[in-house]
């Protein structure tokens, strides 16, 4: 599923876009030895963690999306960093379980379909 | 779309029917009959080799007539199948020569609405020297088409393989980084520059995941809980590569302990940040194939993991 699609379906803020990658799955977590541990390539990462350590993990694990939750503000050095690094950084008001829940709706409905 | 689609794939066929030469796929094995020949002959050779018709030719093999099968049902119709051909066959033949690409073999046989066509030496020669049909362009249209793709194959496998040289390279060049303590902002530096130099060996993914996540942690290690230190990166004579990361102290009292999943010593700070989960370690002995951890509480931590590249040395 394209990542435009989620952002529309689930009305996400974009703060950082650079490219509209294609999203096969999702993970959720805030504790950046688990993220390097068990996240996929490639998905959509869920999490609190908005400072420039998400970044690096986010490059070492070929991660180009991050969806930040609860509305947690991100800094200016955050986002300079992202756009360097070509990394979409998107932003919900809503909490980690809610919107994990929203975009597994919308994946599951999409695999469905195909 | 699909028309579109069609007509970009077939694109290479285009640029081959000009590249081909008549020559390359004619029939060399030309089936002819001298002009003292009957109609009934011709007509059971056409039977027995199931052709559409014949070159007639003389004694130095130039073209001088043709005989189709029309012909010869206008013969046995007329009844005069058991004549020599001589005064019936249609003089007025058309040829290709060997020299000229395909494509125009293709254009002559559907204007000219015939199966065959006699191939001569060349544009000023009645000499014939074989026969082209349209099977004959598409066997060897195949046959390009075929070559074309075992090289792009070759390619590929060629572009995958693992470099070697690159690899003898890092056993002599051992990668050296120091790292700071307590410096956010550069940590995940020497994973990243690590994991693009291993990308460049061409070896599995999955290897390439697994040195990322223990360079990571091994960093992290030394930014979160020391006092500063060094890593090295270095790949030895058994392609294994290893990872060394040795920091300035505290150390680590039991490392035994430190090796237990969730097992923390971090502050708040650090936790706050995602970092000092207690995992850091125990991910590094999961994805390492081998670890060993040296700590003294004078002298600091001396980690070394090894992981295998995955390579068979090069035959010499």
């Amino acid at each position: 599923m394209k990542l435009s699609k989620i952002i529309d379906g689930c009305r996400l803020e974009k703060i950082v876009f650079c490219t509209d990658c294609k999203i096969e799955n999702g993970y959720c977590g805030d504790l950046m030895s688990d993220v390097m541990a068990h996240a996929e390539p490639e998905c959509i990462w869920i999490t609190i963690q908005a400072h420039k350590n998400s970044i690096a993990v986010a490059l070492i694990k070929d991660i180009k999306s991050i969806l930040f939750t609860n509305n947690v503000t991100v800094e200016k050095e955050v986002i300079k960093k992202a756009e360097e690094e070509k990394v979409n950084l998107l932003r919900t008001d809503k909490d980690s379980f809610t919107i994990c829940g929203e975009i597994y709706c919308m994946m599951e409905a999409k695999t469905a379909k195909d | 779309m699909s028309a579109n689609y069609t007509k970009e794939k077939l694109t290479l066929v285009n640029e081959l029917i000009y590249e081909i030469k008549v020559k390359e796929a004619m029939s060399r094995r030309v089936i002819f009959f001298k002009e003292n020949a009957t109609f009934r002959e011709i007509q059971l050779k056409l039977k027995k080799k199931k052709i559409s018709g014949v070159p007639i030719l003389d004694n130095v093999k130039n073209i001088i007539g043709i005989v189709s099968i029309d012909d010869v049902i206008t013969a046995l119709d007329k009844g005069y199948v058991d004549n020599k051909i001589t005064d019936y066959m249609s003089r007025d033949v058309i040829t290709i020569p060997q020299n000229v690409s395909v494509v125009s073999a293709i254009h002559k046989l559907g204007r000219f609405g015939v199966g065959r066509l006699p191939v001569t030496e060349s544009s000023d020669s009645k000499r014939i020297v074989g026969v082209i049909t349209l099977s004959d362009i598409l066997n060897r249209l195949l046959v390009v088409v075929q070559s074309i793709a075992e090289k792009v194959e070759d390619k590929e496998i060629k572009n995958t393989q693992i470099s070697h040289d690159l690899i003898k390279h890092m056993v002599k060049k051992r990668l050296r980084f120091e790292v700071k303590g307590d410096d956010f902002d550069h940590a995940g530096r020497v994973a990243s520059i690590t994991k693009k130099y291993f990308q460049n060996l061409g070896i599995s993914k999955d290897i390439i995941r697994r040195i990322a996540i223990v360079c990571y942690e091994a960093e992290m290690n030394i930014c979160l809980h020391s006092l500063g230190g060094s890593m090295t990166i270095q790949v030895n004579g058994d392609n294994n590569m290893i990872i060394y990361a040795h920091d300035k102290g505290p150390g680590i009292p039991d490392v035994k302990l430190a090796l237990k999943p969730g097992f923390t010593t971090a502050s708040e700070k650090i936790r706050a940040l995602g970092f000092g989960a207690g995992m850091g370690l125990p991910n590094i002995e999961r994805y390492a194939d081998k670890l060993e951890i040296k700590s003294s509480l004078e002298t600091g931590t001396e980690l070394k993991a090894i992981i295998n590249l995955g390579v068979k040395n090069e035959i010499k």
